[in-house]
């Protein structure tokens, strides 16, 4: 496979995941807020973690007045200003998509495209402002719908890895940051069990992980929650789940690579951070610090992502037995389309 | 629907002064049980269709909704066997024709010696690259793919408007346009003897395997795009997808003692015959164009010696000057000894000082295109021309006449399109793709273009251009659907 090709669907995943995220993340705030509304609680204290996860609070604070659930909810969405709004990502994944479009299913494609396109109709926007659940649920949808065909549709080979790791890679990078926004809130038990810890309950739904955590544990107990979307091997959202899956699929990569006495590194990296988790206690983390624990994880994920960027697609180049000294193309960065010069599209454009 | 259909004074594709054409019988009898509203929602879901699928281009200098679908008419153009018989005939000898001609112009040039075309005439076209005289390309074949837009007179009669021997484009759609008819009338293509298109990537991936340097088993084919941000990319894609093969940008590829080798997780795997959608200008900035960032620099050296096949040959666009075009039934008959099957549209020549003072007497009633322009610009059509606008043309012609031809202005056929709630008659071409590899293939079918702005006679979708589905028909003995009716 061509390396361009792999990171490419590498993004792919990863800017749809992002979408899929944006979308439940504000669904359940705002389930959320509905339920704690009697309770006369800030809504600014439900809106703002949500800047916060996704790093952006410098740039909204430039677009908006205030701290409103319309405008965190516009920002994170259709806002074009937002580089990380979803309608931008799922721009990304489909410009990605585009340029490997001989390499997916066209079914895939067409996922892609149709949720580019509802995103950029008149219908979204007035989706958004009426009816936001059911738009949020459109999103969803699209998104599982894209992990269904992706599933049912390419074969289990190269394409099929990247696209795990670039999903997996950006669960991992959300779900650690959605995490850290709670990072400062107490871990203490509330002491009725009739009340609840919004923050928290919050941070489940977000997750998707509410129902699973549930079937183990009745009350809403912070250390709890944070061993489960820690350290649980089984649940699809949990940093060891991600870490893990990321591992696996780089070693069914690197199986291909030729042999080399010294194991290849993103595989190394992505082990052994599956390992720490495996064989961390949650009471360890916490004596660790919460938030230097992920911050320590997210540094860790960063260079696994670099790594597979040098050993996948910078190979080539790296690759031995070159007589003359081989210089990269000057346009190739991770992150592939977006990244591309505005000269590209000129030079491009000039051919018939 | 077809209440108020003019047909008077063209030749229309479907009707005679008085009746239907037999071939389009049944097409039109499914037309005429829609009503309108019904017509337009099939309409709708096949543009639905095209946008959901990406089957668009982009439109240059247009900063908001560069995307486009190309407009797709559901009525589809039908040529009954022994029409495309003799398209096929004739396209076959002109591609044969051409590449003669090229291997002659690029090696001993003959043809110039024995006094058929004037040397002057060849030196001077643009796309002519004199560096590569001498040089060996695989099996003698220069132009691989080729795609001739063929118009019909007002007496119905085919002619060759122009050769597209560099990078004829459209073939995708070709593919498309049929399965959207799959989609909206699948009774009807069913019920009649239509010749599938979809083995052309079948049938290019064959034609280009043949061109892998010798030895080579199991050669690796790639298809050069000039990148995403390229209107054509959508096809370029399709076109490796049906193929199945990669597709590739000139970042991708990398020149190594002279061969060429693709930048791929697994390291640097070589690769053997590229389908090129690059012009010559941009293939390698060694060579041609030294700010060209789409090419691969050491590609021409490789392919000078061998080791990797392009598709089509460097310096085909010398064919594609539409001066040399109108030499094209010379060549014909000085290598092949043959009468063209296929007449070319009657063409003044700018560089021959008769023709060009015809020209310039006549503007008004010509159409005068550059020569090396394509896609509907550098044109004047004389008739709907301003005083002024013929004005500036006489002045370039006159500083630059070999850079001009002229030609009649054809009736062109007509065929009917849906607009709004009724059908109205349209002028067509038809750009059918010519395949030579082992052998030479005519794929049965094409792109029927259409001019959809109500008085214009340009068809190319950069000019509000529409296309239809076109139906070769094999109509067989069962199926009599070209007897004429008993008197």
């Amino acid at each position: 496979m061509l390396s361009r090709v792999a990171d490419s669907i590498c993004w792919l995943a990863r800017y749809m995941e992002r979408a899929e995220n944006i979308s439940r993340l504000l669904l359940s705030t705002q389930d959320l807020l509905l339920d704690a509304g009697a309770e006369a609680a800030d809504v600014t204290q439900f809106w703002e973690p949500l800047l916060l996860a996704t790093g952006d609070d410098a740039a909204y604070a430039t677009l908006y007045p205030a701290i409103t659930g319309i405008g965190v909810a516009e920002f994170l969405t259709l806002r074009e200003e937002n580089p990380n709004s979803m309608i931008n990502s799922v721009r990304a994944a489909r410009e990605n998509a585009r340029t490997v479009r001989d390499q997916i299913s066209d079914e895939l494609w067409e996922c892609v495209n149709s949720l580019r396109l509802f995103l950029e109709s008149q219908d979204a926007r007035a989706m958004l402002l009426h009816q936001p659940a059911a738009f949020y649920e459109r999103v969803l949808l699209s998104s599982y719908q894209f992990q269904g065909i992706a599933g049912s549709t390419t074969p289990r080979g190269e394409i099929w890895h990247f696209l795990c790791l670039g999903m997996m890679l950006e669960r991992a990078d959300k779900v650690s940051r959605l995490l850290d926004t709670c990072s400062a809130v107490s871990t203490e038990m509330t002491p009725h069990p009739g009340s609840r810890p919004l923050r928290w309950a919050a941070l489940l739904r977000s997750c998707s992980a509410w129902h699973a955590l549930h079937t183990i544990s009745a009350r809403l107990d912070p250390v709890k929650i944070i061993e489960f979307l820690m350290i649980n091997e089984t649940f699809p959202r949990s940093f060891e789940y991600c870490v893990t899956e990321v591992h696996r699929t780089l070693e069914a990569l690197c199986l291909s690579l030729p042999a080399s006495a010294e194991m290849h590194k993103p595989a190394r990296l992505a082990g052994r951070l599956a390992a720490d988790l495996r064989y961390s206690t949650v009471d360890e983390i916490l004596a660790a610090g919460l938030h230097d624990f992920i911050d320590d994880f997210q540094t860790r994920l960063n260079m696994i992502g670099t790594a597979v960027f040098e050993t996948f697609v910078l190979y080539a180049e790296n690759a031995p037995a070159a007589e003359d000294p081989l210089v990269p193309p000057a346009s190739w960065q991770p992150g592939a389309w977006h990244h591309a010069a505005e000269l590209d599209v000129q030079t491009q454009q000039q051919q018939q | 629907m077809f209440n108020n259909y003019e047909t008077s004074s063209f030749f229309d594709e479907v009707f005679t002064d008085s009746s239907v054409r037999p071939h389009y019988r049944a097409v039109l009898e499914a037309m005429n049980s829609l009503n309108p509203q019904d017509y337009a929602v099939r309409q709708r879901s096949a543009d639905n269709a095209f946008l959901r699928q990406g089957v668009t281009f982009n439109v240059y200098g247009d900063e908001q909704g560069t995307e486009r679908i190309f407009p797709f008419d559901l009525m589809p153009r039908i040529v009954p066997r022994k029409e495309w018989q003799r398209i096929e005939a004739g396209l076959v000898q002109r591609i044969t024709a051409l590449n003669l001609f090229l291997n002659d112009v690029y090696h001993g040039q003959k043809i110039i010696s024995d006094g058929v075309v004037p040397a002057e005439l060849i030196e001077s076209a643009s796309h002519y690259r004199p560096e590569f005289r001498g040089v060996k390309v695989p099996h003698n074949i220069y132009v691989h793919i080729c795609g001739s837009d063929l118009v019909r007179d007002g007496s119905g009669e085919y002619y060759v408007l122009e050769d597209n021997g560099r990078c004829p484009s459209g073939a995708s759609y070709m593919l498309e346009n049929r399965n959207a008819m799959k989609r909206a009338f699948p009774g009807l293509l069913q019920s009649l003897p239509v010749r599938p298109v979809d083995s052309y990537g079948a049938l290019l991936r064959e034609t280009l395997t043949h061109l892998a340097p010798p030895g080579v088993l199991d050669p690796v084919v790639v298809v050069l795009t000039p990148g995403v941000y390229n209107s054509a990319y959508f096809e370029h894609c399709y076109l490796a997808k049906q193929m199945g093969v990669p597709i590739v940008e000139g970042r991708d590829l990398i020149v190594r003692q002279d061969r060429v080798f693709m930048r791929t997780t697994h390291g640097m795997q070589q690769v053997h015959v590229i389908y090129r959608r690059i012009d010559d200008d941009f293939l390698d900035p060694l060579v041609f164009r030294k700010d060209s960032l789409l090419g691969v620099p050491g590609l021409v050296k490789s392919y000078y010696s061998g080791h990797v096949a392009l598709a089509n040959s460097i310096g085909t666009g010398v064919a594609d000057d539409k001066a040399v075009y109108a030499c094209v039934p010379k060549m014909i008959k000085y290598y092949l000894d043959q009468d063209p099957i296929l007449p070319n549209v009657p063409t003044y020549l700018g560089i021959d000082p008769k023709e060009c003072g015809y020209i310039l007497d006549n503007l008004e009633n010509l159409v005068v295109k550059a020569v090396n322009e394509s896609g509907g610009y550098g044109m004047l059509m004389g008739p709907q021309s301003t005083a002024e606008e013929r004005e500036a043309f006489a002045g370039c012609i006159r500083a630059n006449p070999r850079n001009y031809i002229a030609q009649p202005v054809l009736a062109l056929s007509r065929h009917p399109v849906f607009v709004g709630d009724h059908f109205e008659g349209r002028p067509i071409d038809l750009r059918p793709y010519v395949l030579y590899g082992d052998r030479i293939r005519v794929v049965p079918g094409g792109l029927t273009r259409v001019a959809l702005r109500k008085g214009s006679l340009v068809v190319n979708s950069s000019q509000g251009g529409g296309s239809k589905d076109t139906w070769v028909l094999w109509d067989g003995l069962a199926k009599p659907a070209e007897t004429p009716k008993a008197a």
